[in-house]
């Protein structure tokens, strides 16, 4: 990097300290590019590209945050100056001091993702051929509508801090969506889509996007299931067994274990907005959020997804970690401040370290409480077909078409694209419309079934919303096929 | 007015890509945004953020391309440099199968009446202060949290199409606070907007907490068992579902792709009660309104729905251009969609107090989208939520989920509060771009479907 600006950022640093501030960083982004190409219908509607880049800093200043950020370099001075202004006009109204804790030894660090072929060296014309391509073979005369996008993303940060932390990253992430439509026997639209996928190994480089297994040679099925779904019935409302599918289960995680496992969130810091966590400081160690097939992890130790990142906006390096152990509750989603705050309000040390979850999406936001990669892990119930053949009465879902949760997280009612209905451990036809509903203690407690190995993928999601500035994050879930009993499905 | 150097740069651009033989929308977009939040009563974070963006849109014949880049325009060469990324793309794009419309801004707008200094540059120990005094009057033994967002928003563009200039500041401020009851577990909000310093009175919101409190000290939660209610939706609630319903009905596009639930309809078709008329109205006070859009076309006042009957779709030039229809003013972020008043008494309680039973809910959770084209939304109350009987409240209510369709909900509306607010609908996601509609106070709607509810608020 410019060593003019990074003795700029070390001498403001150093200053701020000097002018009583706890704790200052700065995340120097000097690149930041996003491209994002979509066909629709053939037509490439989209096809642009975005550049950014800036510096964002943060000053602890008598237990208060205050952060200032400009795309404009030559400001640098100015915006660590704004910084801590910006905190001595909070620590005016400060009931609950902040701290970052311990005083943690700097860190010399650097990361990048693991990558063979970066997606910005692929020119334009081979990433429009190679959409074109799997575009021309979801044409079908009874095909309405058809999409296909990708999105790539490079990132090169720069992260300081007042303990002398250094670490330099390089975060590259492919995206990639393909769907098409049809009108149904009600002159409705239904829709089936595939998602690009990990299995948590390998390189996240344009080389994923290319491998067939992953993307392209998913066309033909989605075809195939749409054609079932537009003559399909409507899913009938009753209990039933849910089955499902990781295309499905990994947005159940997120918004449902995910979200109310956020410190930040369980403290109260989100109330207004996103909302708060039915969990409490008192959950850890008692609350039995599962049956004793729930096993939930954060990070995961995978390389190939886009929630992991090696180090945080903390400079905390990511964490492999159990948050539900057979069921009970035991960790959470956890930055170095708020580990600190709840450890102290409840009264005993709960939390022994920070999971290395504090993200911020750009220069220009602050860090707070993110997902990572929140995986349920693997069971030993068999494959899919094993999972339906001990199944009475139920249904088989996969992707999502609606997501809507209670403020705390503590009920939730989704929608997918399509059901299969399983009658005596078969499945039998396709149901259209499908949706469920459920208490999420309730329902995780009613886990009866967890795929092996085989059936576990990495969902990636590319934006997950969250805070105030909102922030879009890119993160994982690694989710095995799983089977819930006795769920509210369909509507009266 | 922009700044002089700007415009200059913005016009050698615009020479060099009619040298270019390249139709080029150049755009230049300013925020200087600042947020304070509040949570556990203590500032949590105050950020503030001066960030510039330059826009380039290129069209070559049936080819497009676009680039975006953040950082300060300093130089006609950083400008032409953009551009020539957005030319490449362009020329190695596909051909469309239609030809996109021209951009031509049909007037030289310059737009600066809602435009406030004293907001743009808002002392945040101003915020920290009103937030102080809301929480030592209101009382220190509850948990409030909250956020305040203001700023400014600067937008200037040219087209190669001719030499005219948009031009468009606007200030805007969204306040909001929850008090949460730290045993109880109840959560009661208040929220202020506009786009003066002015708009804001701390004085507001320490009224509304404290004439709400003692319904929420003295009475226990109550768990709706599901089934259909008559529902007084308040001003956010129904900000919230028209929205929704004007998302999956009301843009051309989705009407087109028959994803609308509007789609099987055409104008002057019956779609929703006759006390419904949803127009867009640059105009209105309660919006932040733009008086053209992004291609450069004049916003005028467009009708909607006009007491139940579908008037209008909504078309951006793009869909204009795929669907051969005429744009309407809508390559723009967020409307001004204002929600026609009824005749309904200002006061909730007296509206009501012959009806029964009535849940109120003034807001919507996460709302979201099980069938967008059969019209159906589901979603959870939230915010001071309550139970009334007979024209007096009987209880706050848990968490309770609302499944059921716009056509419906908005088929069965007895009765529309006679007075309007503006609901701030703005986010902070990406770039500050102000949205704000006019609503009424409440709706009294009937056969509300509710399908779900908590042990809990």
């Amino acid at each position: 990097m410019n060593e003019k600006i990074r003795k700029t950022i070390l001498d403001n640093i150093s200053k701020s300290v000097g002018k009583k501030a706890e704790y200052v960083d700065a995340r120097l982004v000097t690149e930041d590019y996003s491209e994002f190409v979509e066909l629709y219908d053939g037509n490439l509607e989209e096809n642009d590209t975005t550049f950014e880049n800036g510096i964002g800093v943060r000053t602890l200043y008598n237990g208060a945050w205050g952060f200032a950020a400009t795309s404009d370099l030559s400001k640098i001075n100015e915006c660590f100056e704004l910084s801590l202004q910006n905190a001595k006009t909070a620590s005016e109204l400060v009931s609950v001091a902040i701290t970052m804790g311990k005083k943690q030894k700097g860190l010399k660090a650097s990361y990048e993702s693991p990558a063979k072929k970066d997606p910005f060296n692929v020119s334009l014309k081979e990433k429009i051929e190679f959409l074109k391509g799997i575009d021309d073979n979801l044409k079908e005369d009874w095909i309405f509508k058809r999409y296909i996008s990708a999105t790539f993303q490079k990132k090169n940060q720069f992260f300081f801090n007042s303990e002398g932390s250094e670490i330099e990253r390089k975060l590259t992430d492919v995206f990639a969506t393909m769907a098409v439509m049809g009108l149904d026997n009600e002159g409705r639209m239904q829709r089936r889509t595939h998602e690009l996928f990990t299995k948590g190994n390998g390189t996240r480089g344009w080389e994923m996007l290319v491998d067939p297994k992953l993307f392209s040679s998913h066309a033909g099925r989605v075809k195939d299931e749409l054609a079932e779904l537009l003559k399909a019935e409507s899913l009938k409302y009753g209990k039933r067994s849910v089955i499902l599918l990781p295309g499905q289960g990994w947005l159940q995680v997120h918004e449902t274990i995910g979200h109310p496992l956020e410190l930040d969130r369980i403290l109260g810091y989100e109330l207004s907005y996103a909302g708060g966590s039915f969990v409490t400081l008192d959950s850890f160690g008692k609350l039995k959020y599962g049956s004793d097939k729930l096993s939930v992890s954060a990070y995961g130790g995978f390389p190939n997804s886009p929630g992991s990142f090696g180090y945080d906006d903390d400079g905390s390096p990511e964490r492999d970690y159990l948050m539900i152990d057979k069921g009970l509750l035991v960790n959470c989603l956890t930055s170095r401040a708020m580990i600190n705050e709840a450890n102290e309000r409840a009264g005993r040390k709960i939390f022994k370290e920070s999971g290395g979850a504090s993200r911020s999406t750009a220069f220009y936001r602050a860090p707070i409480d993110r997902m990572t990669n929140v995986n349920i892990l693997p069971g030993n119930d068999g494959k899919l077909k094993d999972i339906i053949a001990s199944t009475e009465n139920g249904i088989v879902v996969d992707n999502p078409t609606s997501w809507s949760i209670g403020s705390n997280r503590e009920h939730f009612h989704f929608g997918c694209e399509i059901a299969w209905e399983v009658k005596n451990g078969k499945k039998t036809r396709v149901l259209k419309n499908p949706t469920y509903q459920g208490h999420t203690i309730e329902f995780y407690n009613s886990l009866t079934a967890v795929g092996d190995k085989s059936t576990w993928l990495v969902g990636q999601v590319d934006s997950c919303g969250k805070g105030e500035p909102n922030q879009a994050m890119e993160l994982g879930h690694g989710v095995p096929v799983l089977k819930f009993e006795n769920v509210i499905t369909g509507e009266k | 007015m922009i700044n002089a150097k700007i415009k200059k740069i913005f016009q050698n651009a615009r020479k060099e890509a009619l040298k270019q033989k390249v139709q080029a929308n150049i755009s230049y977009h300013n925020e200087k945004s600042h947020l304070m939040r509040i949570g556990n009563n203590s500032v949590s974070l105050n950020t503030s953020e001066n960030l510039t963006r330059l826009d380039i849109n290129v069209t070559i014949g049936k080819k497009h391309g676009s680039h975006t880049q953040m950082g300060e325009i300093s130089s006609s060469k950083y400008v032409i440099e953009a551009l020539k990324i957005a030319i490449d793309k362009a020329k190695n794009s596909l051909d469309l199968d239609f030809t996109p419309l021209k951009e031509v801004i049909e007037d030289n707008f310059a737009q600066d009446e809602q435009y406030d200094k004293k907001l743009e540059n808002l002392d945040p120990a101003f915020k920290m202060e009103s937030y102080k005094k809301i929480i030592e009057t209101v009382g220190q033994q509850y948990n409030y949290s909250g956020s305040w967002s203001s700023g400014s928003t600067e937008h200037f563009f040219m087209t190669t199409e001719n030499e005219n200039s948009a031009y468009h500041i606007v200030t805007d401020q969204l306040f909001n606070i929850v008090l949460k009851h730290p045993d109880k577990k109840w959560e009661l909000s208040s929220t202020q907007t506009g786009w003066k310093k002015s708009d804001f009175k701390a004085a507001k919101t320490i009224k509304e907490f404290q004439k709400l409190l003692p319904v929420y000290e003295g009475h226990k939660g109550f768990k709706v068992k599901p089934g259909k209610y008559t529902v007084v939706l308040g001003s956010a609630a129904i900000a919230e579902v028209m929205e929704m319903a004007l998302w999956t009905g009301f843009y051309g596009r989705t009407y087109e792709e028959k994803r609308a639930w509007t789609s099987k309809n055409k104008a002057g078709d019956k779609i929703l009660g006759k006390n419904i008329t949803l127009t867009d109205d640059p105009a209105n006070p309660d919006t932040f309104g733009f008086s053209f859009d992004m291609s450069g076309k004049k916003r005028m006042k467009f009708a909607l729905c006009k007491d139940g009957i579908l008037k209008g779709i909504m078309y951006d030039t793009q869909t204009a251009a795929m669907y051969k229809k005429k744009p309407t003013g809508h390559d723009i972020g967020g409307s001004s969609i204002v929600v026609g008043a009824g005749e309904g008494d200002k006061s909730l309680l007296k509206a009501v107090k012959e009806l029964g039973t009535v849940l109120y809910i003034p807001a919507l959770h996460y709302i979201n989208l099980p069938n967008a084209s059969k019209g159906i939304f589901t979603g959870s109350s939230r915010f001071n939520a309550v139970l009334i009987k007979n024209g007096k409240v009987v209880s706050p209510i848990f968490s309770s989920r609302i499944t059921d369709n716009f056509q419906s909900v908005f088929g069965n509306v007895k009765l529309i509060s006679s007075e309007s607010v503006s609901f701030n609908g703005s986010n902070t996601y990406d770039r500050r771009n102000p949205v704000a509609m006019s609503v009424p106070t409440y709706m009294v709607c009937e056969k509300v479907k509710i399908t779900d509810c908590a042990d809990s608020f």
